[in-house]
């Protein structure tokens, strides 16, 4: 395996009495999209400021690149960029003026400031908007814009805070489709989130609970995980009518440890004593008649919530 | 190079950011101008055309001469005539007045055989710079009236000792001459510390200071780039205030134009500094403007603007070492009144410009590029 190009040993931020991130390691192997996740408050972006260098660890140790993140903090700023969670922008400078600023910023001359100018209204499609205030462009916009900025200096990492939070969905699929693109051309993309769909996209996840990482790895492999699958059970699909009915038909069985409702179907984890003929039996006696069942793996939001509830019987301290 | 690295980015930003905020732009410009022009018209002390109360009662010649000669001074004005003490004291009471004139009934007969008479003026003492004026104005006149009686009465032909007082500087004593140098360095205070002070808490709470900080800006360029162009605008607008100074209120010019630009520029540049420094230290913009209020009101009594400070006791006396304003004051208004030389004026200079370079260093020392 090459070097990592992200690599955190025991890092851990205290604020007064308050743990924000408790002993986190990882690492990110160059060109990866890593998605990290967790609840608000679980410690995301105190991570992300620790790595771009602009918050101190109290504890431990990270590096991007191989330069420490403390020590070596200027020349980490030319490997890195980064996208703050409110689309951080001059509102009172145009597109244009947004970007020539940071290109300045990051010292671009005059001609590579032009190239990579160009190269990135290709990329984000802002053309047309060059002459407006940022302050009047829509939340797509906004966030495209404040990425063609964080990338003007080409860095080798981008960290994004929530890149998709608050915009609408074929603006997010774009997003996606830049991201993934960046991370072929060799780029390396660590991106929180909220939202499954979006980390069941990133090559590897890192979900962080309670300020600590509990899981951390590629979503096939994590999905395989004995935690996720325990022994005796297996996960159905239950396609019915009346699916809202069904599940409280379903909830407090015998045999039947998780049931949600996935749209037009419910998701079960189930012991194998209880045939597919018992759940059908169960909703029967509910009513609903032509059901449809079909075995299915697990999704990487059942492997959170298994290792959540792991971790908090274990006494990971309280639920928030 | 790497020192300044960013400056340029900065500049360019600040910059375009100033001349598209219309606030700022408002704020910087507009209320100094109105502040000088109230400040100069109503710190007028000169005390002119005091309401005086007459309570003659002896209705001679010689009385109504009195009287004259307490108008003539353009001290006084008679705003009524009364008919007894009560109503004489009523009306200064009342506030119609701030003086009373009672002049007995045996007034004129007295002064005719020589013999000693005696004429009541009594003062509203409630505000003491009126009340010394009118005493001061009532005493000359009734001494000069006095002298003119006894030089007839001894045949000399002039008094023994003559003053002649000559005026240094301002010989019309006009107090506006006096505080509108001083007003200048008030008025440029208060715009200019705010602009800066604003300035970074402003990116703090917006966020964009958490993207400048993952960049690779220096301190000294991200302070330099941001203080430049307040530097810009509140040298201009201390050149129109001194235009207004020499043009509105006709105060001369008595020293070198080049002395007072200096000085003017240096002052504006530790302002802006102390603006700067606030504005690493606050947290949101509240609590900047909080910051700026505190050190604006001392200036205001402590600086020397109002009250000398040699007079002071030793803690405000201390204070006002401290303060920019003190010197930035002292520098105009020596320079403005007084026609003072290069080698009067250069240890005020001096400290402006060792604090220049103090606290702006201060300001790039202590702004940590870390968050939290």
């Amino acid at each position: 395996m090459a070097a990592p190009m992200i690599e955190c040993v025991g890092l851990t931020k205290r604020f007064g009495g308050f743990t924000a991130v408790d002993h986190v390691s990882f690492s990110v192997e160059p060109g990866a999209i890593f998605g990290f996740l967790g609840p608000n408050g679980s410690g995301k972006s105190t991570v992300i400021r620790m790595l771009c260098g602009i918050l101190e660890p109290s504890e431990g140790s990270a590096s991007i690149d191989g330069r420490s993140v403390v020590e070596e903090t200027d020349e980490l700023k030319e490997l890195i960029g980064y996208m703050s969670q409110k689309f951080s922008l001059y509102d009172e400078l145009t597109v244009d003026e947004n970007l020539r600023f940071y290109g300045k910023l990051y010292g671009l001359r005059r001609e590579a400031l032009r190239k990579r100018f160009d190269e990135l209204l290709a990329l984000t499609h802002l053309e047309p908007y060059l002459n407006r205030r940022a302050a009047l462009l829509s939340g797509g916009w906004r966030q495209r814009l404040a990425m063609a900025c964080a990338l003007m200096h080409e860095p080798r990492v981008l960290f994004l805070d929530e890149p998709t939070a608050g915009i609408d969905p074929v603006a997010r699929r774009e997003l996606w489709d830049l991201l993934f693109e960046f991370s072929g051309r060799g780029m390396t993309l660590f991106v929180t989130t909220h939202y499954m769909d979006e980390a069941e996209r990133c090559s590897h996840v890192g979900y962080i609970y309670l300020s600590k990482l509990i899981v951390c790895g590629v979503p096939d492999e994590l999905k395989l995980m004995p935690e996720v699958n325990p022994l005796g059970t297996r996960r159905i699909d239950v396609t019915c009518e009346h699916v809202t009915v069904g599940l409280q038909a379903l909830r407090h069985k015998e045999g039947i440890s998780t049931a949600t409702v996935f749209g037009q179907s419910m998701h079960l984890l189930v012991d194998d004593a209880v045939s597919d003929g018992r759940i059908r039996e169960y909703l029967a006696e509910a009513g609903i008649r032509s059901v449809d069942l079909r075995p299915i793996s697990p999704s990487l939001e059942d492997v959170f919530v298994a290792l959540t509830a792991k971790h908090s019987a274990a006494g990971g301290g309280e639920r928030i | 190079m790497k020192l300044f690295r960013g400056f340029g980015a900065i500049l360019y930003k600040e910059f375009i950011v100033m001349l598209r905020d219309p606030t700022t732009l408002f704020f910087m410009l507009i209320p100094p101008m109105i502040q000088m022009v109230a400040f100069g018209f109503a710190l007028d002390t000169d005390v002119k055309n005091m309401g005086l109360i007459v309570y003659d009662q002896a209705h001679t010649v010689e009385s109504r001469e009195l009287v004259d000669k307490f108008v003539n001074t353009e001290t006084f004005k008679v705003v009524g005539h009364v008919e007894s003490v009560q109503e004489m004291e009523s009306e200064i009471r009342k506030g119609h007045a701030y003086a009373a004139l009672q002049i007995p009934p045996d007034f004129s007969r007295n002064l005719r055989v020589g013999h000693p008479v005696t004429v009541q003026l009594a003062i509203d003492g409630s505000n003491s710079t009126t009340a010394l004026q009118a005493l001061n104005t009532g005493l000359a006149v009734t001494m000069m009236e006095s002298i003119k009686q006894l030089l007839a009465a001894s045949g000399m032909s002039s008094i023994p000792i003559e003053v002649r007082p000559q005026m240094l500087f301002n010989p019309a004593m006009k107090s506006p001459n006096f505080f509108i140098p001083g007003v200048i360095g008030l008025v440029l205070q208060m715009a200019t510390l705010f602009t800066t002070a604003m300035s970074i808490v402003r990116e703090r709470e917006r966020g964009t200071l958490e993207q400048l900080l993952v960049s690779p800006v220096s301190r000294w360029g991200l302070m330099l780039g941001k203080l430049i162009p307040y530097f810009c605008l509140g040298s201009a607008m201390a050149a129109l205030l001194v235009v207004i100074m020499r043009f509105v209120f006709q105060v001369p010019i008595a020293g070198s134009l080049l002395g007072l630009t200096v000085s003017l520029l240096v002052y504006v540049f530790v302002l802006l500094s102390i603006g700067l420094l606030l504005s690493t230290r606050a947290e949101n913009q509240m609590q900047a403007l909080q910051m700026t209020m505190t050190l604006i009101l001392p200036s205001v009594f402590f600086s020397g603007f109002i009250f000398p400070r040699e007079t002071m006791p030793w803690i405000f006396y201390a204070i006002s070492t401290l303060l920019p304003a003190t010197y930035g004051i002292d520098l105009i208004r020596s320079i403005v009144l007084r026609g003072a030389h290069f080698s009067e004026y250069w240890p005020s200079l001096a400290i402006l410009c060792a604090m220049a370079v103090g606290l702006f260093s201060l300001c790039a020392a202590r702004f940590k590029r870390k968050i939290g």
